[in-house]
């Protein structure tokens, strides 16, 4: 596949075009893989950033809390339009989802007489917590190339899954212990 | 009264917000213990039933928040819990991004990404623990969730909305023939 050049000194995004893309992603992606909606409309069908401009904001949207698709429109729009640019993509991005919810709770409720209507949406939950358990797993093959990380990521799922201790405390504590073995690594490497 | 559940929710999801590590899914054992047993807002099924309903719809999974804000306290409530759950985190990724992207090269910076990323992979297998134990679906659950998953390890492409379908379908197929 052909490299496509920056832009970014280039032409500039317009903020209505910026608007309609993440609106448009916020309400057509169901059921995730919202990251790959945005490489394709950002790198490949409009170049508004390139490939490695990309792959570097995702890293940081994936490091730090928040959804991770948020995280990464909030760098695209810095890196397009500045503070403006983000606040319109996060915006637009998430009034359609809102809506959405909103929508399906109220089509619900409106139809809950009907029982399999329920065990539909429980059907639902459970084929999602298998979508979890698929994350799970593509998290645990990275975490297991290096048995410390292996255990940092055992420890927490245990902490707060099974023996359910606030989420909280237990990030604050084993964050900065996985930061420092990543270090040592590092450092004996 | 109703400033106070508002006030809550805020202070529920913004220090979730902030702990996140590892994407949106992080959220559902922290919100499912602040909301179903620490305040005992919403019950155990009504918990799983909304965490149906923001899979189901388009957008980030976190949508939980807006399902649950809307379940306690309405349009105020969905937009508070909204808020609470996207602008915290938002402002601390646009503040760490603009201060750090020209650092992306530097090890200090990989080093913190591989560091954070297995606590986010803990994070996300005890929302699923927490899911899968309250969910109360038991081996119906436990078959679904497993075939979804072979599903899109085997098929990486199979359209999510189709799992989540036939999900849904599998559970009244079950349903109609066991009586």
């Amino acid at each position: 596949m052909r490299p496509i050049p920056s832009r970014l000194t280039g032409q500039r995004a317009g903020l209505g075009f910026l608007c309609l893309i993440c609106f448009k992603v916020g309400l057509l992606s169901f059921g995730g893989g919202l990251s790959g909606w945005f490489y394709r409309e950002f790198v490949q069908q409009h170049g508004l950033v390139d490939d490695e401009d990309f792959a570097t904001s995702l890293a940081i949207a994936q490091m730090l809390p928040g959804a991770n698709v948020v995280n990464l429109i909030i760098c695209l729009g810095e890196q397009l339009r500045g503070s403006i640019g983000s606040l319109v993509c996060l915006a637009s991005f998430l009034v359609g989802p809102f809506f959405s919810v909103l929508a399906l709770y109220a089509l619900f409720d409106r139809f809950s007489g009907f029982a399999l209507l329920a065990i539909f949406f429980n059907g639902i939950a459970f084929a999602a917590i298998g979508m979890l358990m698929m994350t799970c797993i593509q998290g645990a093959r990275r975490a297991i190339r290096f048995p410390p990380f292996a255990i940092v990521a055992t420890v927490t799922a245990i902490l707060v899954g099974i023996l359910q201790w606030p989420l909280i405390p237990v990030v604050l504590a084993l964050a900065p212990i996985s930061i420092f073995l990543a270090w040592k690594r590092d450092r004996d490497a | 009264m109703r400033d106070n559940l508002l006030i809550n929710l805020a202070l529920i999801f913004i220090p979730l917000s902030l702990t996140s590590i590892g994407g949106g899914a992080a959220i559902i054992a922290g919100a499912q213990v602040q909301t179903v047993e620490v305040y005992r807002w919403i019950s155990e099924p009504e918990f799983v039933h909304l965490f149906a309903i923001s899979r189901a719809a388009p957008g980030p999974g976190t949508m939980l928040a807006t399902a649950v804000g809307w379940e306690v306290a309405g349009w105020s409530g969905a937009l508070v819990a909204t808020l609470a759950l996207f602008l915290p985190s938002s402002l601390l990724c646009y503040i760490v991004f603009r201060a750090t992207n020209a650092h992306r090269e530097k090890p200090w910076h990989r080093i913190m990404r591989e560091g954070l990323a297995p606590v986010g992979t803990g994070l996300i297998m005890a929302g699923t623990i927490s899911l899968f134990r309250i969910s109360g679906g038991g081996l119906l659950a436990a078959v679904t969730a497993c075939a979804s998953c072979l599903l899109l390890y085997l098929v990486p492409r199979f359209p999510v909305v189709a799992v989540l379908l036939l999900g849904g379908l599998a559970a009244i197929a079950t349903a109609t023939f066991s009586g």
